[in-house]
């Protein structure tokens, strides 16, 4: 098994569009699965198949120390999953799962791996008669069959509906255990499921690379925290409830590190409880300057947004089981060691 | 939108094929009848009255009357030359002339040359088709190049061809004037922008994702274009070879000034014989023996022609790939 060290770049033009620049480098160690999360846009299908060689670009790509940036995809030894399963529809399904194997000398037992992704009753049928899930069933068989050094898999749920998308995840999630990887997705649940370590991409650079725990507990930026799934508010909504550097101009929090707690230090209005899966996510408008007025005692008019700091979204996001009810007025609290202070300058 | 069948729901209980059938068999009645009486005019003016009927009874709406009233003049145009011209065969002449040696060679250099033509449009144009799908840099220039046959006048051609590889040309030591290698030199030069051109839109509808699965999972360009580009193309080379053997058996102008006649090795007698090219056959035949002799060899390679196309055509339909992600 072998890890992947690169550092590329690569400029994309387009027909009326100005032109796109990949700059990223990753690293990856033999048998870790680096995800790639970052926004639609974010160039991060293209940064793979830079990797893989289907584009001009400058910079190395090493695998287990080799170089094969001047080599053509077919020499570099990667494995490759698509969004849109690119399976070729003039063969069958075992056909498409051996494609590589006479290529390779150590090549893995399509018809085995058919069998281990639970498609091997299909092995005879043709990819247009196959559903999303099958299909990128055996789009990762054909890409295991060749045994790649690293396996690049490119939004590979994406196309999926919920059911098959969780079965396969689990399926992958095994599969990758012992594959070094580059998963791209910008789907953060998938993230989190998958990664060992996460790079987060925006505007076809990384702007953060760690494990999930940095990635997700400390993100490096405001942009990093909004897209991991904290919340975004002005450092002035905590100030109080929360020690702060004198710099921090915002802060992000996990919506999981916030509770609803009579003792708390914040206050605010209920203004939406939504149903996700097992808990329900609530949304509470935090009163001017966070520390407001005692619950339920107020004059009965809820918080205003001019009355708080510099208008910004004031507004927190927290799970709960037992959830209060739109408009209710209630007392939270954050846990402060989990609390990410951002300087004005940080984007 | 009201369709016909919502409207008028009696021809909904009578189907479709009865109906088509009903109005086939009214037309040649008509036809026949136009015919005997030495008409023909009469059954024009029927035919678009007709046509406007039916739209009427279909479908009511005075777009599709219209259209069709319309649409069915250039039909008039278009079928009924080709109706007279088969109802005023003489049959005799024609037996007579499918029997005649020299209509044979005509017949089998007509379908032959054009074969050669073809074969070598798509062994010279799917590589072109296929770097044309891809882009490169000067590509206007070279697609310009490739349909510029298509605007030039045939003898234009021809003469083009003359310049080019004829006596004080590019091969001094192919001779293309009067021999086989001249009239499918003037043949492909007519015929091969509809092989390139229909190849190249097959290549163009296959998503980049399929050659870059097999690149990835080892396959050379070549690799991947023997195995995933080339056979999901197949039916567009097809397509293209048909168009460009149909545009070279149709070819006069640049063939007439090229290889008026031709030696060439003829199977069926095993030696090398001279003939003309088909429509030059048929205009050399129709300025010394007059419209009705020259029509039977038309007549004859008219149905020749028809059935090569139709079973291509039922050859092609009959399988299919689609050239999409899947």
């Amino acid at each position: 098994m072998r890890g992947l060290r690169a550092d590329v770049s690569a400029t994309f033009t387009a027909d009326g569009a100005d032109a796109f620049t990949v700059d990223a480098a990753v690293a990856v160690d033999p048998g870790e699965s680096l995800v790639v999360l970052g926004p639609s846009g974010s160039g991060k299908s293209l940064l793979l198949e830079t990797l893989a060689g289907f584009h001009d670009h400058e910079g190395g790509v090493e695998l287990g120390g080799d170089p094969v940036h001047d080599r053509p995809p077919e020499a570099r030894g990667f494995g490759f999953v698509f969004q849109d399963y690119a399976l070729f529809p003039h063969m069958t399904v075992r056909d498409n799962a051996a494609y590589g194997t006479r290529y390779v000398d150590d090549a893995a037992d399509p018809d085995a791996l058919l069998a281990e992704l639970g498609v091997a009753d299909l092995a005879g049928r043709y990819p247009p008669t196959l559903s999303g899930g099958e299909k990128q069933r055996v789009a990762l068989a054909r890409a295991l069959a060749v045994r790649p050094d690293v396996m690049l898999l490119d939004e590979p749920l994406a196309a999926l509906d919920v059911p098959t998308r969780q079965s396969l995840r689990d399926d992958l999630v095994e599969v990758l255990d012992d594959v070094t990887a580059v998963y791209v997705t910008h789907n953060r649940t998938t993230a989190r499921a998958v990664a060992d370590r996460i790079a987060v991409m925006r505007g076809g650079r990384i702007v953060q690379a760690g494990t999930p725990e940095d990635v997700f507990e400390r993100p490096a930026s405001p942009m990093v925290a909004e897209f991991v799934g904290a919340n975004v508010l002005p450092a002035a909504a905590l100030r109080g409830a929360v020690d702060l550097p004198a710099d921090a101009d915002s802060v992000a929090v996990r919506p999981e590190h916030v509770a609803v707690d009579a003792d708390g230090a914040l206050s605010g209005e209920v203004v939406r409880a939504v149903r996700e899966d097992a808990a329900h996510r609530v949304l509470v408008d935090l009163d001017a300057a966070g520390v407001g007025d005692e619950p339920g005692a107020g004059d009965g008019r809820g918080p205003s947004a001019d009355a708080r700091p510099d208008g910004g979204d004031a507004r927190l996001s927290l799970f709960s089981a037992d959830p209060p009810a739109t408009g209710e007025r209630v007392r939270l609290s954050v846990a402060a060691d989990r609390v990410t202070a951002f300087p004005a300058s940080r984007e | 939108m009201a369709t016909g069948a919502e409207t008028r729901p009696w021809l909904e209980r009578l189907g479709r094929t009865p109906l088509i059938v009903a109005f086939g068999v009214v037309q040649l009645l008509a036809f026949a009848t136009a015919y005997t009486v030495d008409s023909p005019t009469l059954y024009a003016y029927f035919l678009v009255g007709s046509v406007a009927v039916a739209a009427y009874a279909l479908d009511g709406s005075a777009f599709v009357v219209g259209a069709a009233t319309l649409g069915s003049v250039l039909v008039v145009a278009l079928g009924l030359p080709l109706a007279l011209f088969v109802a005023r065969q003489q049959p005799g002449l024609i037996a007579e002339k499918a029997l005649d040696p020299d209509v044979h060679r005509v017949l089998y250099l007509g379908v032959y040359g054009p074969l050669l033509a073809a074969l070598a449009s798509l062994a010279f144009g799917i590589p072109l088709a296929r770097l044309l799908a891809d882009g490169f840099p000067g590509q206007p220039f070279v697609e310009s190049l490739v349909d510029l046959p298509l605007v030039v006048p045939h003898s234009v051609a021809g003469i083009i061809i003359l310049f080019g590889f004829g006596k004080g040309g590019a091969f001094p030591s192919v001779s293309v004037l009067g021999t086989m290698t001249g009239m499918v030199l003037a043949m492909a030069f007519v015929s091969a922008p509809y092989a390139v051109n229909a190849t190249r839109e097959a290549f163009e509808s296959i998503d980049d994702r399929l050659e870059y699965a097999s690149r990835a999972h080892g396959a050379s360009r070549f690799d991947t274009f023997r195995r995933v580009t080339a056979p999901l193309a197949v039916r567009g080379m097809i397509t293209g070879g048909v168009l460009a053997w149909a545009r070279a058996v149709s070819e006069f102008g640049a063939v007439a000034v090229v290889a008026y006649s031709v030696k060439f090795f003829y199977l069926p007698a095993g030696k090398r014989v001279t003939a003309q090219h088909a429509p030059v056959f048929v205009y050399n035949t129709y300025l010394q023996g007059g419209l009705q002799e020259s029509g039977a060899v038309a007549f004859l390679l008219l149905a020749v022609s028809a059935v090569i196309f139709l079973i291509v055509r039922y050859l092609t339909d009959s399988g299919g790939s689609t050239g999409g992600i899947q």
